[in-house]
């Protein structure tokens, strides 16, 4: 292919109008004759048998129509994240229990003509727990006779049997190096806080069938574990997903309310919309997994690592969800990004009487990287050498081991620490004269990290599209890929009419609707582009071939002197061109063509990789740190749509800049109750936090699995952040700091104490 | 208890009947059919309910309907010109990728135009703060801050009639 005409240009996304007008309709915009609402009561104790509810007196307040219990709905076991293809699932969850695990769990629900009696009928619902013992920390968790979150998985509070990756010979390793770093790192609780609460609508048709209107990221495996638990086939489960307003992986769980949601509108046989408060989103929403990684590595005069030796240990929290899978990407991502022969790594994932941690942006290779690359940035200093030197001479190449086990393509890694140092003046900067004057001390940071894109081989993953062209030359793609905002309908529109070459206002896009698109694994592990865009692509060529076979028919030429680029067939070497619209207008006595192209992909992966440098200036009078500006390089093997791609690194920056600096959900560790879950107490980053940011996407790396060797971006901006801001604050005053989030008072502390060590 | 309210929406003069205890945010989103008004908290944290009251910004889920008796209101469905019509504001939303999910988007240029109404050619420092109590979780508000500041420069260019 020359030039592209399409790929590669921020075109008008398909989903804006719709926004900035205020008529896109989310779940909770669409109103319905007759509709409930529901409304769920959470526990106020942590760990405990319920020995009774009595909801005689909310069923009698008028209004309320219907109130379920743990005795009123089926009793099936599932998984919270049940992938239909995923190779470790966690089953262990009941649409409610008699037992709760964690503070906030829900006990019961109620549906009412209006939120407000819903609300108040949960005040008159009476529950009387047995207390059980808890456990709120990892050690808790793991002291011998601890109490027991569940009585299923591999034993102790183990959600699965520990994950180790291993090959050389570490301890060989450790004897040839000559310098040996161990510590622990800590990330901590952050939570995504998508804009839009979780939301669902559901009702029943006369025939029995559920429509289900959710704002989820994975709506067929909405559909099939529905189905499943309330004993449905699938062609009477449909889901629908319009617009929703945000996910970064939490919105693949189920989070109980749908099922419960369904079975209100099942027993008063009316539509119920079930709809989470704000604080229902950190209650009974997914947080990251806390983690605790312990991390040795011995490095020679030069810079080689000799071994890498790690544990990991992730909070799942009181059910497993995304926890198996969290623990093999994290535990297996600590095998590479530097390169090393001998490693040993070793993760786990513990149940805990707390909220329960899922899929968040990074999946659990935020908090691998943030020790790994903090590590890297003090070994350069022991060695004497430039961090992004040190990096530079480690970095995955070409053919190395990735995660995954396949071998890497491109040197994606070494491209961006090269471009970032040229674009930031990094030796001028490493040479600085320091400004020591005043209360602000400014430092530079690198941080690196390379992503998966696919959940392979945790997820055996596929893709499906069906393209079709209408008889005015007009092209509709049927996609199962969810729209979580990061505009992928655009990108697979561009890309169809790239592949086809026709205007991308020509093609149009049908998603979010079970019954109508093709079965689609859901939008997480940064894959919508690399395998929704691929396989789009290929559905695309059919119709093509469809397409280009006519018009030589047409023209009386060979397919191969067929030309199509921006609506116009041309034949090659000739001045004959006609539009695609005049190919495919029915003429006379001959009926219109009806061209369908339609492909499935089942794809292994591909890595992004990114290095950001960030400037930080250090208050040492308040502790405060504040980012100044973050120099972000991406290499994700080819831009569709630079706007897109640029926004995503953004966003993914600001929520980094979160999760290093600000947000942690917390939990009373005597209690287990949740102390922060509202925007007042958890901090975010806020328009005024934001540093300015100049985002460079490299195209260097390639992939032949993504359309046009384009990868994935959704997660890596958050996992080289968090890193490059802990080495940044330790170029700017000295000091080291292990874990996340890095608390002013922590700052303060640490300056004192230094000062104190040094009188 | 319920309550007849006279207000204007939108320039539309409208009477609704509400409940004493529901906020203005839920009578526009219900009674008044107007759902761009979105729900992100509904306690006054994040902006996404994000009104034009009286010619103030206010957060609707902060007001009672009641106290909204004879105001004057205008909601993301008030901004656009006329049908077809973006404002340059939305124009330029689209055109600088301020908006992903979208969610939060009707607050951002409700606000954005609150601030240009009063003070046509702010700084950047200026837009950033006007936004604050406006959270975005997706964007990082580059974005944001790019496309309300290009479309006071365009507004500058044009002359205030173009809005
Ligand atoms: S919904 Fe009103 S400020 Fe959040
Ligand atoms: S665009 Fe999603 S919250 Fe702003």
């Amino acid at each position: 292919m020359t030039a592209f005409s399409i790929i590669g240009k921020s075109v008008k996304r398909n989903d804006l109008i719709d926004k900035v007008t205020g008529s896109a309709k989310y779940v909770a915009d669409m109103q319905f004759p007759g509709l409930l609402y529901g409304k769920t009561l959470r526990s106020n104790v942590a760990h405990a048998r319920i020995l009774r509810i009595d909801a005689s007196r909310a069923l009698a307040l008028p209004g309320v129509k219907a109130v379920l219990t743990h005795s009123d709905v089926p009793r099936v076991l599932h998984a919270g994240s049940p992938h239909p293809r995923s190779a470790s699932l966690s089953c262990d969850q009941y649409i409610l229990d008699d037992k709760v695990r964690f503070w906030g769990e829900s006990v019961a629900v109620v549906a009412a003509t209006s939120e407000e009696i819903a609300e108040e009928a949960l005040g008159l619902i009476q529950v009387e727990y047995e207390l059980l013992p808890a456990v709120f920390t990892v050690e808790e968790a793991l002291r011998p006779g601890a109490p027991l979150v569940h009585d299923l998985g591999p034993g102790g509070n183990q959600v699965l049997d520990p994950v180790t990756c291993q090959r050389g010979d570490v301890e060989k390793g450790f004897q040839e190096a000559d310098l040996i770093l161990e510590g622990d790192y800590e990330g901590g609780r952050p939570v995504p806080a998508y804009m839009e609460p979780n939301v669902c609508t559901c009702q029943w048709d006369p025939t029995g069938g559920l429509t289900v209107w959710i704002s989820t990221q994975t709506s067929f495996m909405v559909r099939g574990i529905m189905a499943e638990v309330l004993g449905l086939p699938l062609n009477k489960v449909r889901v629908l997903v319009d617009h929703m307003g945000g996910g970064f992986g939490a919105k693949q769980d189920l989070f109980q309310t749908e099922f419960l949601c369904a079975l209100l509108a099942r027993k008063t046989g009316r539509p119920v919309r079930m709809e989470f408060t704000r604080e229902e989103t950190f209650l009974g929403g997914r947080t990251r997994h806390p983690a605790r990684i312990w991390l040795k590595q011995g490095f020679k005069k030069d810079g080689t690592i000799t071994a890498r030796q790690a544990r990991i240990v992730y909070t799942s929290g009181a059910y497993g969800s995304h926890g198996p899978g969290v623990t093999n990407v994290g535990t297996t991502a600590l095998a590479s990004l530097y390169r090393c022969e001998n490693i040993h790594v070793v993760g786990s994932c513990v149940y805990t009487n707390t909220p329960i941690a899922g899929a968040f942006r990074g999946f659990g290779v935020v908090q691998a990287y943030y020790a790994l690359d903090i590590q890297m940035d003090e070994a350069a200093v022991a060695l004497g050498m430039d961090p992004a030197e040190l990096k530079l001479r480690n970095a995955v190449r070409e053919g190395d081991v990735a995660p995954s086990g396949h071998p890497l393509i491109g040197h994606g890694l070494e491209d961006c620490i090269r471009r970032g140092k040229e674009e930031v003046g990094w030796e001028a900067l490493r040479s600085r004269e320091r400004d020591e004057h005043g209360p602000v001390r400014r430092g530079w940071g690198l941080g690196c990290e390379m992503h998966g894109s696919s959940a392979y081989p945790g997820i055996k993953e596929q893709g499906n599209a069906i393209v079709k062209m209408n008889e005015d030359g007009t092209v509709v793609l049927f996609t199962g890929t969810a729209g979580l905002g990061t505009g992928t309908h655009t990108v697979q529109a561009q890309i169809v009419a790239e592949e086809i070459g026709v205007t991308f206002e020509s093609v149009s896009v049908v998603h979010g609707d079970t019954d109508a698109v093709p079965w689609d694994i859901g939008a997480f592990a940064s894959h919508t582009t690399y395998m929704g865009g691929r396989v789009a692509q290929m559905a695309a060529a059919e119709v093509k071939a469809q397409l280009v076979a006519r018009a030589a028919l047409q023209q009386a030429v060979d397919p191969s002197q067929i030309e199509v680029r921006d609506g116009v067939v041309s034949v090659k070497g000739t001045d004959r061109s006609v539009s695609v619209r005049e190919v495919m207008m029915p003429k006379r006595g001959i009926p219109a063509p009806q061209f369908v192209g339609s492909a499935t992909y089942h794809p292994t992966k591909s890595y992004s990789f990114a290095a950001h440098f960030v400037e930080v200036a250090v208050d040492i009078e308040t502790g405060a740190v504040k980012v100044l500006q973050v120099v972000p390089v991406h290499e994700v093997g080819k831009v569709i749509h630079p706007v897109a791609a640029a926004g995503q690194i953004e966003g993914g920056i600001q929520q980094g800049i979160g999760h290093t600096l600000y947000e942690d959900f917390q939990i009373d560790l005597k209690t287990g109750r949740s102390l922060n879950p509202n925007f007042v107490d958890y901090k975010m980053p806020l328009f005024m936090d934001m540093p300015t940011i100049r985002t460079v996407l490299l195209e260097t790396a390639p992939d032949p699995g993504g359309p046009w060797g384009a990868k994935g971006i959704g997660e890596d901006p958050i996992v080289a952040i968090g890193p490059a801001i802990a080495n940044a604050i330790y170029d700017a005053i000295g000091v080291r700091f292990h874990h996340y989030p890095i608390k002013p008072e922590q700052v303060l502390a640490a300056l004192q104490e230094r000062e104190g060590g040094a009188q | 208890m319920n309550q007849v309210i006279n207000l204007t929406l939108n320039g539309e003069p409208r009477t609704l009947m509400v409940a004493c205890h529901r906020t203005l945010l839920d009578t526009l989103r219900l009674e008044g059919g107007l759902t761009g008004t979105k729900k992100g908290c509904d306690v006054g944290e994040c902006g996404s309910c994000t009104i034009i009251m009286n010619g103030k910004l206010v957060n609707a889920c902060l007001v009672l309907a009641v106290e909204a008796n004879g105001a004057e209101i205008i909601t993301i469905e008030g901004i656009q010109r006329s049908a077809l019509e973006l404002h340059p504001l939305q124009e330029n939303f689209i055109k600088y990728g301020a908006a992903q999910c979208g969610f939060c988007t009707p607050g951002f240029i409700v606000a954005a135009k609150a601030l240009l109404d009063e003070n046509p050619r702010p700084t950047i420092d200026e837009i950033r703060f006007a936004m604050a109590g406006n959270i975005c979780r997706c964007t990082g508000y580059t974005k944001i801050v790019q496309a309300v500041d290009e479309t006071a420069r365009e507004m500058q260019e044009n002359g205030r009639e173009a809005l």
